[in-house]
């Protein structure tokens, strides 16, 4: 099964409900329509890729970056994309920078754990259950250190 | 306005694989990107652009703006598609719709041929 480019599809059920909320309640899709959006879809971003990789060896650079997809998007005539991709990219970075202090901030409790509750053992366990509760585990931290 | 979502981070959309979790919201708020940021799954646009021969490397800030704007397209085509059905009185998008509107939008004219 030779795998051309168009035969990568995107999971029909996100593209179902993409549609589904951008329709009124009630309008239903056929499966043919359905299935021709989805390729539709890619085949839009193949040819925004292309647009794309176009303006990032313009700027002789090798790696697409964020930017040379709004041009793309300008280049193809979707400008009224470009205001809610920015958005979204704005939240996105946010979202990641988020993210990595969050971890960082994993590391330092980690640190903090091992020096100052040798003796609590009970403590670690909840540390692996609780990954992501690092808020309340600081709070345990300052009852217990007083 | 955004600011708001944005900081909460709990993932309680993300619930599990099905996503037809208890909590949904009525109407999708498509101006706050707050929990879900992107729908379509990065790896899968990831391997679409490098389907492309000349593409070298993409960043992952450009993979996800791809995907986003994979998202606005499928709701672009999909209410223009269905303002064609509704002249036919019909409440199913069928294939047909989405023909007339590819040959009567402009910016979809790259379209045209990929889909058969």
């Amino acid at each position: 099964m030779a795998e051309r480019p168009e035969d990568l599809n995107l999971p029909n059920a996100v593209i179902t409900r993409i549609i589904k909320e951008a329709l009124p309640d009630g309008v239903n899709i056929s499966k043919e329509a359905r299935s021709a959006i989805s390729r539709a879809a890619s085949v839009f971003v193949l040819y925004a890729t292309s647009c794309a990789n176009n303006f990032a060896m313009k700027g002789k650079r090798k790696t697409l970056n964020a930017s040379d997809v709004l041009s793309a998007m300008e280049e193809m005539e979707f400008q009224r994309f470009v205001t809610p991709l920015k958005e979204a990219l704005e939240a996105y970075r946010r979202e990641q920078k988020g993210k990595k202090e969050a971890s960082e901030q994993k590391k330092k409790d980690k640190d903090k754990k091992t020096d100052s509750e040798e003796q609590d053992k009970s403590r670690d366990e909840d540390n692996d259950e609780d990954e992501e509760r690092l808020e309340e585990e600081q709070n345990e931290e300052e009852e217990v250190d007083n | 306005m955004a600011a708001a979502a944005a900081g909460s981070g709990t993932p309680r959309e993300e619930e599990g694989p099905a996503g037809e979790a208890a909590v949904s919201q009525p109407q999708a708020p498509t101006s706050v990107p707050g929990a879900r940021l992107s729908r379509l799954p990065l790896a899968r646009v990831k391997a679409l652009v490098k389907a492309d021969p000349d593409v070298t490397l993409a960043g992952q800030e450009a993979i996800f703006i791809l995907a986003r704007a994979a998202e606005l397209f499928v709701e672009t085509i999909a209410k223009d598609a269905y303002c064609c059905a509704q002249q036919g009185k019909r409440k199913t998008l069928q294939r047909r719709d989405l023909d007339n509107a590819i040959e009567a939008v402009d910016e979809f004219a790259f379209l045209e041929g990929t889909l058969d």
